[in-house]
């Protein structure tokens, strides 16, 4: 007890030099659990991202790319499918449901999907759980939009409010489809996934705000109102990419093969598990590559509390013989200098838990709207715990070297450390 | 009690072994209560013999005997737990650690002894109102010192401390190294007069090494270490 209370003192006399070693192995333990949390974030966010779909099909491109634009609304499409392919696959005996997609519009820097009804039945997250609305129904007319909780949430929408779609991605400001507006008719409660940061309208409704345009841009002197657009019979040319659910898994790699064959024009029928495993492997690298990189500052940390420890113990000579004049065993002094480096990294890891938290909530809202990801503010985790205990133990341990450094020159300098 | 605090026999200690002993030592006592002056110039061995006296180190050869114990048969553990329980210790300079308060440096004994950490409770509520009455004996006021870190008194005033320091929990037996050598005259002749008074009051052996001639008047007995030490 003694021994503690004097290392604590001893610190707090140094409280420039030790505060500087304990914000460096902060800093390391933010980084290190950090790291491990964004792996274990990006995972569970992934996997929880779609489920219970059996296929997604798309333009012929990589499995990886279409599960980016169709599911997690990244990136885009290569090329869209013709409406005639979606019509004779999802017509097929083995096919239970559909759900066409239609990506290309934005509002205010949120993703607009064009879809049907089906999406709001069918569609399936996390744990095979359906999505529900929060308030408001699904499509009501051509001019209805179902928005994600975070849209809803964020641009403080409410059932009823009006919405204009801006043509293609770019934030603001490009060219709307303001003759055009919709309106809210429903808002999903959160899902965290990327559902949540979409604005659902209805494939005709997509089809209704490009009926006067060409290539990108408005046609000149070719205005058709809403409400013209509203009698009309509108069918899509084309959409996305669309997801199938099968009436028999057993039947899933016959029609993977068979989409994959499709003479009419070139698609790709990618498997969401298979597909999510390969985008999870491809950032595998990367992830060792952080792992490795937070250790390694971890251990820079720790070599600079052991090389303050050493290079403060010829300072500290007549310390260390005063205290061995009242009693102290070389043993105390040995355990002094290990203590020592213990509080200091049990203080570290402290401190760089609390930084942890600062961090996720601040870096939270900005990673959910940049990268689609939620970040996890629970409590550590088992492994976060494992870590700590791991980075605490390092420290003890390096202690040890500083610590044998004094019990040695405590023997030699005895009573009189000559100086 | 015994007889003799300090009773040396045949002791030879050399630093290195197999070069020249540092001392070599035929007889030496010391009897209770006394107080002694052990003077020889600076490099002779004086302070090597207290730490001898403190069991800090061990002699090559011969027996150490402190207060009827032979420090000499004792391993490391049992001789630091001797010398924390019975010998108070105050150095020429720098006697005190810099980050503990002026109570906390004066109790800091207790920390590593039960007997004095007993003794000290003895006459005292806690060992904060032991320590400030120690320091109130060697004309400190705690409560006007507190507040400045000790590296800031001046060195009369830290040597007293060291004094209270060795002083607390009563141990009988007190070693000094030359603890006034950094003291002016009026300096000098304050600590050693209230190092006297307590050592005095607590029936207390005192070894005091010294290269200053002037000091012998103070002491029951003067000893040239030079007469004692064969070796040169």
């Amino acid at each position: 007890m003694a021994i503690l209370s004097l290392a604590f003192k001893s610190l707090l006399n140094r409280r420039v030099t030790v505060g500087l070693t304990i914000f460096a192995i902060g800093v390391s333990v933010m980084l290190v659990l950090g790291v491990e949390r964004l792996r274990h974030d990006a995972k569970t966010s992934f996997t929880n991202t779609i489920s219970g779909t059996d296929l997604i099909i798309g333009a012929r491109s990589g499995s990886i790319q279409l599960l980016l634009y169709s599911v997690f609304r990244i990136g885009n499409a290569t090329n869209n499918i013709s409406w005639r392919s979606y019509q004779d696959i999802a017509s097929r005996k083995e096919v239970a449901w559909t759900i066409p997609m239609s990506l290309g519009d934005s509002h205010r820097g949120y993703r607009v999907l064009g879809t049907t009804a089906d999406y709001f039945k069918h569609y399936r997250y996390g744990d095979g759980n359906p999505l529900a609305f929060a308030e408001g129904k699904p499509f009501i007319d051509m001019f209805s939009a179902v928005l994600g909780s975070d849209v809803a949430h964020a641009l403080g929408y409410k059932q009823g409010d009006p919405i204009v779609v801006a043509h293609g991605l770019g934030a603001e400001g490009f060219s709307k489809h303001d003759d055009k507006p919709f309106a809210v008719s429903g808002i999903l409660e959160k899902t965290g996934t990327p559902v949540d940061r979409t604005v659902h309208i209805s494939l005709a409704g997509i089809e209704a705000i490009h009926i006067d345009w060409k290539s990108g841009a408005r046609v000149p002197g070719m205005g058709i109102d809403a409400d013209a657009v509203r009698q009309m019979k509108l069918q899509p040319k084309s959409i996305t990419a669309f997801l199938v659910g099968l009436k028999s898994r057993l039947a899933t790699f016959r029609l993977q093969r068979a989409i994959n064959d499709y003479r009419r024009e070139p698609l790709l029928a990618a498997l969401p598990g298979v597909a999510l495993q390969e985008l999870w492997d491809l950032m595998g690298t990367a992830e060792i590559a952080l792992s490795a990189i937070s250790l390694f500052v971890v251990a820079a940390g720790l070599l600079g509390m052991m090389t303050m420890l050493l290079s403060g113990l010829n300072e500290r000579r007549r310390e260390i013989s005063i205290l061995r004049t009242v009693g102290a065993r070389p043993g105390h002094i040995f355990s002094l200098l290990v203590l020592e480096a213990g509080l200091i990294t049990a203080a570290g890891a402290l401190l760089g838990l609390t930084m942890l938290y600062l961090g996720l909530l601040a870096a939270q809202p900005l990673v959910v709207a940049e990268y689609g990801l939620t970040l996890s503010l629970g409590l550590p985790s088992a492994r976060d715990l494992s870590i700590l205990s791991l980075i605490a133990s390092a420290g003890v341990i390096s202690g040890t070297i500083p610590a044998a450094r004094a019990y040695r020159q405590s023997l030699s300098d005895g009573m009189v450390a000559r100086l | 009690m015994t007889e003799f605090a300090i009773k040396l026999d045949d002791v030879c200690f050399s630093w290195k072994s197999g070069t020249a002993p540092v001392l070599d030592i035929p007889h030496l006592a010391v009897p209770a209560g006394e107080r002694l002056l052990i003077q020889g110039p600076s490099g002779s061995g004086k302070t090597t013999l207290l730490s001898l006296l403190g069991g800090i180190i061990t002699p090559q050869t011969g027996t150490v005997d402190v207060l009827g114990t032979t420090l000499t048969q004792l391993n490391a553990a049992q001789r630091d737990s001797f010398r924390a329980d019975h010998i108070g210790v105050v150095f020429q300079m720098f006697n005190l650690v810099p980050y503990l308060s002026l109570a906390d440096n004066v109790t800091l004994p207790c920390q590593f002894s039960a007997v004095r950490r007993a003794t000290a409770l003895a006459n005292a509520a806690d060992l904060t109102a032991a320590a400030t009455h120690l320091l109130s004996q060697l004309e400190l006021d705690i409560c006007e010192l507190a507040g400045r870190p000790i590296t800031e008194l001046s060195v009369g005033q830290q040597q007293r401390v060291a004094a209270a320091r060795a002083l607390i929990g009563a141990p009988p037996l007190i070693i000094a190294d030359e603890p006034t050598s950094a003291l002016d005259a009026d300096a000098r002749q304050l600590f050693l007069e209230l190092l006297f008074r307590e050592v005095e009051g607590a029936g207390a052996t005192l070894i005091f090494v010294s290269h200053d001639l002037d000091l012998r008047s103070c002491f029951d007995r003067t000893l040239p270490l030079a007469d004692i030490n064969r070796a040169t």
